[in-house]
């Protein structure tokens, strides 16, 4: 039986963080591309924990907290930018976004 | 294989400036640490003006008249402007410190940041006052936004810890995206906040990657604590602490727009309300350096400066060539001035590089001219685009000297001084930060960062030539300014007075800001040499 | 501070107040005065702009009877602390270097803006000339590497403006062409200036300090990091002057320019270039100019003969005048790079006399210009005719810019050979040709334009005006007083270039002298012309014969 240390979560972590990298740059679907940060945001957080277990320091553990409460402040924002833009047009995809060259 | 460190006991906390509660093994209930609010008096009288300034304005019956905000914005960030005083002279008496559990510094550095940033908030509530009216987009909001973001620009600034700067830094981006994108008449601002907002997202995750990451390797996110972890333990495996400075640096690259992590700059910048561009421009960017230069020149720069250096060089030398030379096939006002704030990112990039007391004072200095230079000329820009806001190509800026011969030489001014011209702020600016670079041996960087600023110096003259000659016609008839007659609301003319002032004002008398820069250095928090 | 007490001997002179920073405040609040009178008063411009021009030509006049003869060193001395992070101080002073550049400021602005007219926005138009006068004036007086650095570079804005606002045809793209060339020097030049100062730093410890004289003094830099300085400082000036490879925007920035932007482009602005190499280049640095004098001498010659060359083959005569600078300037960076008193003494008299004849050829051309809104050379043919006072005058200035015994442009090449036959004898001989390359285009040019059938249109060109002669007549009068009398000049340069040579000498005589043998002066024939009664043939180069 293998144990699973915590250098098992932290390449978990790094895998979970480069899906949602890789997602967010190759989808266009806004939708899509806020699951994706929430992805990366959730990945920190687990390496986060997984750090706070190895160093036995608390704090690590305290941060996500932080994390969490960020990344939902974000989702209402991002949303709400979202909803603006989908009054105005319909679906809301990046490449239809794109008013501006670049 | 992470490297992580494996002792027994966490790091020797107790002979850091801490009494955090979280660290102590005796469960002595909830501890509330000291906390010293005068210390914290400028970023809380930020914050606190935001959140009144919504209460007031939702308690009221009616619409509160226009201008009731922005004079509420501008008192409140003077008033805090004004509270740096006492500050900055307990600072320069009794040294640095840090404050609140130590997640704060109070040092020189983050009190010249604190003031740029009130500075930058004032150009920016002066510049959105008559743009709201033309716009008819009246509304606290923006205010009330501009207030938090700088809130948490102070926030990121005097940060002593990793996870506070995060915060901090997720203040400021949220207030501002959503800012880029509050103007409801115009798809494209819209587009440029969802834009700024997925990237700004992007960008922060990967800083919280590269937090996680030093976390792991030093077992603290607290500045001084890392700082000296580093420079009593010699790690053997440092892979981990350098894959979280490329993770932090790319996190700081989005923020303050340096190659390759540029490319939302040119649209977000396009599309986003102009006074709030002079707001990003200046402030954010300002924040962005500030968290950039506490985190690794200051942090990590004594005892691992060589292995970030050579990334940082390398943004520095790619935000300067891309940045002056993408400008050159730009048409639209907005999209250049954006390639010219990579171009000025680099610059100040080329000072972190430097790694010393020097580059950071050059950087701290540059970044106070830049957010006189740019806040002035996206303050031309606010009042160029007329009602619409989109009228921002350089055709729309022919003849300008005809019809606005005022405002034509203040954008002179401006453009002349981001080119370096003598006797302006900008020219000093720059100056410093060669000066700091040369000092390190860094002669190819200067030679490269002097030789974009030439190549910018063609963008800034394509400008001046649209405004005051026209190569169609013979002699004197310059074209007449198409569009709507330019308004200039007074507000605004006040806000390009500041900067025009400042612009000067840096570039003839500079002796008293260098030097306060130079204090500003000298007083940071860190740990004993 | 350490410096060669020599150098300060008359740190305060007869005159009583600051006369130096007068010289560059005067014109500065002239352009104030313009910015703050109302638009409309199109009539007073020109009366505060010749007002605030003349009493900065009187002044420099003054300084000039007032300049101590026989003092090597600076004088008039004037040393504010300006950026004291960085050691930086508006230091500034004169020396019989600088002096006639100094004079020549003076003179050629009030000339420029009395003999040129203007039909479109008059306010800026003086405006920006004062604030050039004012950044031509700092630029010979200061003694600070950064402040030097500054009115070098800031004269590069209303000169833009000038040339782009007021100029002719393809006005911008000679403006910004002019602008980014010489941006791109400046940008070389500050990374040089900072490295400069640091090293010397770390050389002879103690503060920072930007200060000219003292970094020159001490030398306390290596030889390889001097060298790499040099470059920089060479790139600028070579720039600014033009030297060969770097000249491409002169004959656009002139042609295009308004007249009085090519008199003073011409007269003053080529000059800093010049200046600089004489200054920054053999006074501040001198192992590293006398190590690239053979690739400078070689640069000098080749833009004296390709300056003739393409002035012969010019259609247009304002782009002829802007080509044969290039040759005049060539001979200037010859003399000065043969490091002799002789040579150095002769590239000064050329840039000032440069100044003098280009800029009255200019004004010439201006005026044929309004008359017959051309300046096609063959569409000028026959004015002689009908204009001969205007031809006399054409012909003087013509024949001192070609260096005729007699007239001011004479002297200077003469001893500007001189100099180089010492130590560069082949550049020199080559140079020789260059002399009878500016006969020919000259002549030609004047023979195509004067003389031959008059052509249409030119049967009513306007003899010259009273107003017109009485601008030209203190040039002229200047051409032929220091064509006949030089040692008006050669007095007041002579100790200083002395000592600067001296000064050469203490640093290179440690190494060899590459590719450069020098002649003792006692070899040369005794020169038979009128201008030796003051000897600049001093005789300290007696050391090595061939």
């Amino acid at each position: 039986m293998l144990e699973l240390t915590e250098t098992w979560y932290l390449v978990l972590a790094s895998l979970v963080f480069t899906i949602g990298a890789v997602g967010l740059m190759v989808r266009r679907n806004p939708l899509v591309q806020f699951m994706c940060v929430e992805l990366m945001l959730n990945a920190v957080n687990l390496s986060f924990v997984a750090f706070a277990r190895s160093l036995d320091d608390v704090r690590g553990q305290a941060i996500v907290f932080f994390v969490l409460v960020v990344a939902a402040a974000e989702v209402v924002v991002g949303l709400g930018i979202i909803v603006a833009i989908m009054r105005r047009r319909q679906g809301a995809d990046a490449d239809d976004i794109s008013l501006m060259r670049g | 294989m992470f490297g992580l460190p494996t002792q027994d006991e966490p790091i020797p906390f107790d002979e850091l400036p801490l009494d955090d509660p979280l660290l102590f093994d005796e469960p002595a209930g909830v501890v509330i640490p000291d906390i010293e609010w005068s210390a914290i008096a400028p970023n809380l009288i930020l914050m606190l003006g935001g959140i009144l300034l919504l209460t007031v304005v939702s308690l009221v019956r009616g619409r509160t008249p226009s201008w009731f905000s922005a004079v509420w914005t501008i008192s409140t960030a003077v008033f805090a402007g004004v509270t740096l005083v006492p500050l900055w002279q307990r600072v320069q008496d009794d040294g640095a410190e840090s404050v609140m559990a130590g997640a704060i510094g109070l040092d020189g550095f983050s009190l010249f940041v604190t003031g740029v940033m009130c500075l930058s908030v004032v150009l920016g509530a002066l510049l959105l006052e008559g743009y709201l009216r033309r716009e008819g987009l009246a509304g606290p909001e923006w205010y009330v936004l501009l207030l938090l973001s700088a809130s948490g620009g102070v926030t990121m600034a005097s940060a002593n810890d990793l996870i506070v700067m995060f915060i901090g830094l997720e203040i400021l981006s949220v207030a501002v995206y959503v800012m880029a994108a509050m103007h409801s008449k115009r798809v494209s601002s819209q587009e440029a906040g969802l834009k700024y907002f997925v990237l700004g997202a992007f960008s922060s995750a990967f800083l919280l990657y590269g937090i996680a990451m030093v976390y792991g390797a030093t077992g603290t996110t607290n500045l001084v604590g890392i700082q000296q972890f580093l420079s009593e333990t010699v790690l053997t495996q440092n892979g981990l602490l350098l894959a979280g400075f490329a993770f932090m640096l790319v996190g700081f690259g989005f923020k303050v727009g340096a190659v390759p992590f540029h490319n939302w700059t040119p649209d977000v910048y396009q599309g986003a309300p102009s006074p709030v561009v002079a707001y990003m421009a200046s402030g954010v960017k300002v924040a962005g350096f500030a968290g950039m230069i506490r985190v690794f020149v200051v942090t990590f720069g004594p005892t691992y400066g060589a292995d970030w250096r050579p990334m940082v060089y390398a943004l520095a030398m790619l935000s300067l060539v891309v940045g002056s030379f993408g400008a050159i096939v730009q048409t639209d006002v907005k999209r250049m001035l954006a390639y010219s704030s990579i171009s000025h990112g680099g610059f100040i990039l080329v000072a972190v590089a430097a790694n010393s007391e020097a580059g950071t004072a050059a950087a701290l200095f540059y970044l106070l001219v830049y957010t006189f230079m740019i806040a002035g000329s996206f303050g031309i820009v606010t009042i160029m685009g007329r009602t619409g806001d989109g009228l921002h190509a350089l055709s729309d800026y022919r003849g300008l000297s005809k019809a606005r011969p005022g405002l034509a030489l203040l954008f002179t001014v401006f453009l002349l001084a981001q080119a370096g011209v003598p006797f302006t702020g900008g020219f000093l600016a720059k100056f410093y930060v060669i000066n700091s670079s040369v000092s390190q041996g860094q002669y190819v960087l200067a030679l490269i960062a002097m030789s974009a600023a030439v190549v910018a110096a063609f963008l800034y003259l394509r400008i001046v030539v649209a405004m005051y000659f026209d190569g169609n016609t013979y002699r004197g008839e310059s074209a007449t300014l198409a569009g709507p007659k330019v308004r200039i609301p007074a507000a605004a003319g006040v806000a390009l007075g500041i900067a025009v002032v400042g612009t000067l004002w840096l570039g003839i008398l500079p002796g008293q800001m260098t030097s306060v820069a130079g204090d500003a250095v000298a007083q940071l928090v860190a740990i004993g040499p | 501070m350490t410096v060669d007490p020599t150098l300060l001997l008359a740190a305060d002179g007869p005159v009583t107040f600051p006369i130096l920073p007068a010289l560059i405040l005067t014109p500065l609040l002239g352009a104030l005065a313009i910015f703050f009178v109302p638009a409309r008063r199109d009539d007073a411009f020109k009366q505060i702009a010749l007002l605030t021009s003349v009493v900065t030509g009187v002044l420099s006049i003054y300084l000039l009877t007032a300049f101590e003869t026989g003092e090597a060193g600076f004088q008039f001395v004037v040393d504010q602390s300006w950026i004291s992070e960085f050691g930086i101080s508006f230091h500034l002073g004169v020396d019989g270097i600088s002096l006639f550049l100094v004079v020549l400021t003076g003179v050629m602005f009030p000339i420029a803006i009395m003999g040129a007219k203007i039909t479109h926005d008059i306010k800026s138009y003086y405006g920006w000339l004062l604030v050039l006068m004012a950044g031509s004036m700092g630029v010979f007086l200061a003694l600070d590497l950064v402040v030097f650095f500054l009115f070098f570079e800031v004269v590069l804005v209303p000169m833009y403006f000038l040339i782009g606002l007021w100029g002719h045809g393809d006005r911008i793209y000679a403006a910004t062409k002019f602008f980014l060339y010489t941006m791109l020097g400046g940008a070389f030049m500050l990374v040089a200036i900072v490295a400069l100062a640091i090293l010397n730093q770390r050389g002879v410890g103690g503060d920072l300090t930007f200060d000219l004289v003292q970094i020159a003094q001490n030398q306390a830099i290596s030889t390889e990091a001097g060298r790499w300085i040099f470059v920089g400082f060479a790139i600028a000036f070579a720039v600014k002057v033009p030297v060969f490879p770097l000249h491409t925007w002169l004959p656009d920035a002139h042609t295009e320019a308004p007249t009085a932007g090519s008199v003073v482009l011409a007269a003053v602005m080529l000059k800093l270039g010049t200046y600089g190499f004489v200054r920054f280049g053999l006074y501040l640095l001198p192992e590293a100019a006398h190590w690239a004098a053979p690739v400078m001498l070689t640069l000098g010659v080749i833009g004296i003969i390709y300056g003739a060359i393409c002035a012969t083959m010019q259609k247009d005569l304002k782009r002829l005048v802007a080509y044969s600078s290039i040759a005049h300037l060539g001979f200037v960076i010859l003399g000065v790079f043969s490091i002799t008193t002789q040579g150095i003494e002769g590239g000064i008299l050329i840039m000032v006399n440069h100044g003098i004849a280009t800029g009255a050829l200019f004004l010439l051309v201006g005026w044929i210009y309004e008359r017959r809104h051309t300046r096609q050379i063959s569409e000028l043919s026959g004015l002689q005719k009908v204009a001969p006072v205007f031809a006399g005058v054409f012909t003087l200035v013509m024949l001192a810019s070609i260096g005729v015994p007699g007239l001011n442009g004479f002297p200077g090449e003469f001893l500007a050979l001189l100099g180089a036959f010492q130590t560069a004898r082949w550049w020199a001989v080559v140079a020789v040709i260059g002399v009878i390359l500016a006969a020919l285009y000259l002549l030609w040019a004047y023979q195509r334009t004067f003389h031959g059938p008059v052509t249409p249109g030119n049967e009513h060109f306007r003899e010259l005006r009273w107003s017109e002669g009485l601008v030209i007549a203190p040039l002229l009068a200047l051409i032929v007083f220091l064509g006949v009398y030089p040692a008006v000049m050669l007095d007041r340069m002579g100790p200083s270039v002395d000592a600067l040579v001296e000064h050469v000498d203490e640093q290179v005589d440690d190494f060899e002298r590459v590719e450069i043998t020098y002649v003792g002066a006692s070899d040369i024939p005794e020169p038979g012309h009128d201008d030796d009664s003051d000897g600049p043939a001093s005789d300290e180069h007696g050391e090595e014969g061939e």
